[in-house]
């Protein structure tokens, strides 16, 4: 009976990877979008994620008001969250870089990274916070041969493939999807048509922190509670994800996290015992490196690339 | 005639200075008019601030640090030295930028789709979406499909004029539609311009360097040379101008500035 058993173990690993994958998904997304539309490479996109995982600590154990909020009722306020901040990043920030070299906007989410990282630890320190209980979803999905899906990476799988697949059709058949394509492919051309490129921008970074902020929510609700370190690796295996998929592609990003997750749930699984503990999170970064030797625009990206 | 009776023309530069990065002074002193209804010609070398006219004018000059520093630029009437692009646009001004600036990954009908919107509202025509545009340059309707960075040198021309022509404007900026194609080609497009112009009722802007083809369908053209207006006039006059011919025919010397051989005109005139 050890053969079903194998089996069954390298399917938990398996479905846990493509859980793990979707979560990177959402987040890889949306820094496939901003890159795409406005040709920023947005390294803080895995800390801003952190900041959407502690938001539900923050909602439910403040001093001032606590709530008991379900897990989807969580999703729903990080979602509003992750608009606003979009906006307020737009606003605040991007915004006095238009026009300037794609460069110093690269440096700029460099800081934002190092700044997060310092705000939260001095705020709410290095610690691991666990989430209240009806924050988390209390129900798995049943597979075949006794394996189970976690609710969150359910709820993951869920969002992931529906975002992708609306992004992939905003972008295909609606008019403000062109218009986007447009200003990403050759802003002054689109300028002259009328196109405001202040509204693009604004327009891809308010989706693309909302799907983001999903990921950081339910990657917090996959280990039952938020705590920084973790995320740090996320914006890094995020990163390597974008890139497999090709940097600019929507569905290239989504395959290529879901491969780096399920590369890096089965290393894990099956190396780290056998060659080091850690080696599964090296794993997905090496394979990066054949891929990108092999295919240099990824999976899926335009081979064309000139705003590096 | 340039234009109808009392009418302000639909551009009007008014000895404009217009210098890039503060610095760098591109255009000098320079005034010209285009009227309801004409085709005018700007003529010139490389450098000589052709594009730079056409970049002022719509306001996308803006974007590479260029500015009116002096004089003014007039819109029918009003003054709009210095406006952004987004205002132009929205008073019917659709610039098409030198060298085919078509969304490449974009299909071609996508590329249109993106001239069927101005000021973030639909336009709206009794003619279907397209059918304008097809009317002038049927080609384009087998290539709805393909992406427009895969179709040839000619395609693309036609359709940054046909995207141009969807939007609907009133004042058509047209920087070199010639470059690059073959003679045939140009002279087709051209003849296909002048028929827009004619039919559709807008004032068009050319700027290009093919001299001969652009004075055949202009009414009216001036020549720059080194930022400076050296000649103006009703095009079928320029055409005939000695200076014209030897210089862009490379009909006699081999001088390299328009001014010199002007100037050597002059001398052998009257001498």
């Amino acid at each position: 009976m050890s053969d079903v058993v194998d089996v069954a173990t390298g399917l938990e690993f398996f479905i846990t990877g493509l859980g793990k994958g979707s979560v990177y998904a959402l987040i890889a997304v949306g820094f496939a979008l901003i890159y795409k539309v406005t040709g920023v490479l947005n390294f803080a996109q895995g800390w801003f994620a952190a900041l959407f995982g502690l938001l539900p600590v923050v909602l439910s154990t403040s001093l001032v008001v606590s709530f008991e909020i379900s897990p989807l009722v969580a999703v729903a306020i990080t979602v509003f969250a992750g608009l606003l901040l979009g906006l307020v990043l737009e606003f605040g920030i991007f915004r006095f870089f238009i026009g300037e070299p794609v460069l110093s906007v690269i440096v700029v989410t460099l800081a934002l990274v190092a700044s997060i990282e310092g705000i939260v630890q001095y705020l709410v320190g290095p610690g691991y916070r666990a989430y209240p209980e009806a924050v988390l979803p209390d129900w798995t999905v049943p597979l075949a041969l006794g394996v189970e899906l976690q609710g969150p990476f359910a709820l993951a799988i869920v969002f992931a493939v529906a975002t992708v697949a609306a992004l992939m059709a905003f972008f295909r058949y609606t008019v403000m999807g062109s218009i986007l394509r447009a200003a990403a492919s050759d802003q002054q051309a689109a300028m002259v048509l009328g196109v405001s490129i202040e509204r693009t921008i604004v327009v891809a970074w308010a989706i693309s922190l909302t799907i983001t902020s999903i990921g950081g929510v339910l990657f917090a609700m996959s280990t039952s509670g938020w705590s920084f370190a973790p995320y740090t690796n996320i914006g890094i295996l995020v990163f390597a994800a974008v890139v497999l998929g090709g940097i600019d592609s929507i569905p290239g990003a989504f395959i290529g996290a879901i491969t780096i997750g399920v590369i890096e749930e089965l290393g894990t699984g099956y190396l780290d015992p056998v060659v080091a503990p850690g080696f599964g999170t090296v794993l997905p970064m090496l394979f990066l490196l054949v891929i990108i030797l092999v295919l240099p625009y990824g999976l899926f990206g335009t081979e064309r690339i000139e705003r590096l | 005639m340039r234009g109808a009776e009392g009418e302000p023309p639909v551009v009007a530069l008014d000895n404009a200075e217009i210098v890039y990065d503060r610095h760098f002074l591109a255009v000098q002193g320079v005034s010209l008019e285009a009227h309801r209804g004409e085709i005018v010609a700007l003529l010139g070398p490389n450098g000589a601030g052709k594009s730079t006219i056409l970049k002022m004018i719509s306001g996308i000059g803006q974007t590479e640090r260029g500015e009116v520093t002096r004089g003014s630029v007039s819109f029918e009437g009003d003054d709009v030295t210095n406006a952004k692009t987004t205002p132009m646009v929205d008073r019917g001004v659709t610039h098409i930028l030198e060298g085919r600036r078509v969304f490449e990954d974009l299909t071609v009908e996508e590329n249109l789709r993106c001239g069927l919107y101005r000021g973030g509202r639909r336009l709206r025509s009794k003619k279907s979406d397209y059918e304008l545009a097809f009317e002038y340059f049927p080609q384009l309707e087998d290539l709805l499909d393909v992406n427009a960075g895969y179709t040839s040198g000619g395609e693309q021309q036609m359709l940054v004029i046909a995207r141009a022509l969807i939007h609907r404007p009133n004042l058509l900026l047209l920087d070199e539609p010639s470059l690059g194609l073959a003679p045939k080609l140009v002279e087709d497009i051209f003849e296909t311009m002048r028929e827009i112009n004619k039919n559709e009722d807008i004032t068009m802007i050319v700027a290009d360097q093919n001299a001969k083809e652009t004075l055949e369908i202009a009414d009216h053209g001036y020549v720059l040379e080194g930022g400076q207006i050296e000649l103006s006039g009703p095009a079928d006059e320029l055409v005939d101008r000695e200076e014209i011919k030897e210089f862009y025919l490379g009909a006699g010397g081999d001088e390299s500035q328009y001014s010199e051989v002007r100037h050597y005109k002059i001398r052998k005139r009257y001498n």
